[in-house]
């Protein structure tokens, strides 16, 4: 109960942030709306998204009036253009967008024609690969930590034969055709690369066939519960594989779900670690998130926060228009709390990757190895 | 031994699916109308044993009554909200109605609870056993006991019992059940209650194992429904022996097959059984269908 009472705090705070920036404006004040999917399929990514950038505004450098309308975006494309199109009656000069693909990919022509940059942590992709110079990615795509992961297995781990297990949808297809091309890179082939439904409730079937192919390695790229539920369903058959999992094994939540032993051998990928700081920046973010909201923060909202407080930073430094501020996102280099974010010319902001393991007796990680200035899969 | 291990799953889940898709039989047969929520009723049951467990630190058989209570009192005020006041109106209207209402049991669980997974407590302790290089997992033997048990309880209740026989007669011909004194209302209210009593049960089972999230009875609902078709509009029978082919698929045919070229064959058998039976393995004629 006491979770659903910060539960009910977080969203009580976010409506008052919200219900504050439908007052009548200062005319000095500058809008960056904040469209984030806060319920539906990804909503746990969502709110950690939407937390994130409540957060950065929260902190935003002394002097600047930021008005930031929150609108939920579900997981709809349709949804996030009618979010868009009414975000754009407030002006905006930056919109904080959306970290589903489809979304994305449903915005980014209405960004383009009306000049407004996005700021997102999406991870599809293809969003950058587009050619538009308003988008701007404050999460490592699947072309740079699958790399991460990929290289943990080969060099650190040893291991030849690994198993892909993905989700079906767009977001595991993506993580598998990554997987697949950097193991190909490292010279590896996967004995098993197979995706799975997300209402899959049972995965004894796959990790059967994982087993007798011989697999040294499992390397799932699943939702958070069905990431949780390969661990335990792995530890209960004592398979003794390790696991290296995409990044839902590395947020709290999911940690939460399994008993320590069940975590021994377990690592996962992940852009940052904000329950790990390792400078004082982070440390205050982490302490300022669990008193706002009542929880730990993951990736996602670590991301988040970052893209927002460079996007502030630019405000704060002089650009005040959408085409300054995207001249000044697609050429400054900021040091965030999870790493240096610059462009690579195409708005991809994050280069580097961490892998964090458990060791069996927390549901604490520690951080096994980091990757900076990844070179992206193409 | 594998396949005798996959088998125990597929029961297992089967089992839970049945119990879903006995509740959606009953409405089915005491209104007519098909009841979308049957999946939130589901995710509602796992949150309730959450709820429960956090409150009351006993082990998971002594909340399971506790959280059987909590939706059979839900199911009357769900059938007070969505069916009652719309009954006379067109049955798209109490399907709407149904949608509806378990759109709000989704978004009303993300609000209180976020949108994280949740565990409900093990009903036996969790673990396996082991027998061998044979694995069992506690809670799947757990699930196929209640499931067993709510099963024949439901059977003797309806077979055994006089507010069984009245449950039945206003399943049968609501009219007729009205004429000769069954107090048709609250059979119908009833009907509801028993079938969010199932729909909790297994929600509480199933959020050990899977977990549950705002969203994870969406797709228990088309199963329920599938099963039904499989089975039998209308067949308690049969909505358990579909459930079980559903299950036997998802972790049988596609520990051969891949995942998706398993489901691609228990659709294509759904098919095929619409072609060459459309009442199902076990209906009788065909029925109107909602």
């Amino acid at each position: 109960m006491a979770q659903s009472s910060r539960s009910l705090l977080a969203a009580a705070f976010a409506a008052a942030l919200l219900c504050g920036a439908a007052a009548p404006a200062p005319a000095a004040e500058l809008a960056i709306p904040i469209l984030v999917p806060v319920t539906g399929f990804l909503s746990l990514e969502g709110q950690s998204q939407r937390n994130g950038a409540l957060l950065a505004m929260a902190d935003a450098p002394p002097g600047l009036a930021i008005r930031h309308p929150v609108a939920d975006t579900g997981v709809s494309p349709a949804v996030a253009v009618n979010a868009f199109e009414k975000a754009l009656g407030e002006k905006p000069v930056a919109v904080i967008a959306p970290m589903l693909g489809t979304e994305m990919l449903a915005l980014l022509p209405l960004a383009l024609e009306n000049k407004v940059p996005l700021v997102t942590i999406s991870g599809t992709a293809k969003i950058t690969e587009l050619g538009n110079p308003w988008i701007f990615r404050f999460f490592p795509g699947d072309n740079v930590v699958k790399l991460a992961q990929a290289r943990y297995i080969a060099e650190v781990l040893g291991a030849k034969h690994p198993a892909i297990i993905a989700q079906s949808d767009a977001y595991g297809q993506s993580g598998q055709h990554y997987l697949e091309a950097a193991f190909a890179d490292l010279g590896i082939k996967p004995v098993l690369s197979e995706t799975v439904d997300v209402e899959v409730k049972d995965l004894l079937p796959v990790l059967s066939k994982a087993r007798a192919a011989g697999a040294d390695v499992l390397v799932p790229h699943l939702h958070a519960p069905a990431t949780a539920l390969l661990v335990k369903q792995a530890s209960a058959l004592g398979l003794g594989l390790p696991i290296v999992s995409g990044s839902a094994m590395a947020t709290p939540s999911t940690a939460a779900l399994l008993d320590p032993a069940e975590l021994k051998g377990v690592c996962a990928e992940s852009a940052s670690a904000p329950i790990l700081p390792t400078a004082p920046a982070g440390e205050r973010f982490l302490a300022e998130y669990r008193k706002t909201f009542g929880g730990e923060p993951d990736t996602y909202a670590l991301a988040q926060y970052d893209g927002a407080m460079m996007l502030l930073d630019a405000i704060a430094a002089g650009a005040r228009t959408p085409a300054a501020i995207r001249e000044a996102l697609a050429t400054r280099s900021y040091r965030g709390i999870a790493m240096t974010y610059r462009s690579d010319g195409a708005g991809n902001m994050a280069h580097s990757a961490l892998i964090l393991c458990y060791d069996g007796t927390s549901r604490k990680p520690r951080i096994a190895r980091r990757y900076d200035d990844i070179v992206a899969l193409k | 031994m594998l396949a005798l291990q996959l088998l125990v799953n597929a029961v297992a889940l089967g089992a839970a699916y049945a119990l879903v898709a006995l509740g959606f039989v009953l409405v089915l047969n005491a209104t007519g109308a098909v009841n979308f929520a049957q999946g939130d009723m589901v995710m509602a049951g796992g949150y309730a044993a959450v709820v429960l467990a956090g409150s009351l630190p006993v082990p998971g058989l002594v909340l399971l009554p506790l959280v059987l209570l909590l939706t059979a009192a839900f199911g009357v005020v769900f059938s007070l909200i969505a069916y009652f006041p719309l009954r006379a109106r067109p049955p798209a209207a109490v399907f709407i109605s149904t949608i509806a209402t378990g759109i709000i049991l989704q978004n009303g669980a993300n609000l209180l609870f976020g949108a994280e997974p949740r565990a409900a407590p093990a009903l036996l302790g969790g673990g396996i056993l082991r027998l061998g290089a044979f694995v069992l997992p506690r809670q799947s033997l757990a699930i196929i006991a209640v499931a067993a048990v709510l099963g024949l309880a439901q059977h003797w209740l309806l077979r055994r019992t006089q507010f069984g026989r009245a449950l039945r007669a206003t399943a049968q011909d609501r009219e007729m059940a009205r004429a000769v004194g069954v107090r048709v209302d609250r059979m119908i209210a009833a009907s509801f209650a028993l079938a969010t009593t199932l729909a909790g049960a297994a929600g509480f089972l199933l959020a050990n194992q899977f977990f549950v999230t705002p969203t994870s009875g969406s797709d228990l609902i088309l199963k329920a429904y599938i099963a039904v078709t499989i089975g039998g509009w209308g067949s308690l029978a049969g909505a358990v022996l579909g459930a079980m082919l559903i299950a036997l698929f998802e972790v049988g045919v596609s520990a051969v097959l891949s995942y998706e070229a398993a489901m691609a064959a228990l659709y294509a058998v759904l098919l095929a059984l619409l072609w060459l039976r459309p009442q199902g393995l076990i209906g009788e004629a065909a029925r109107a269908r909602a």
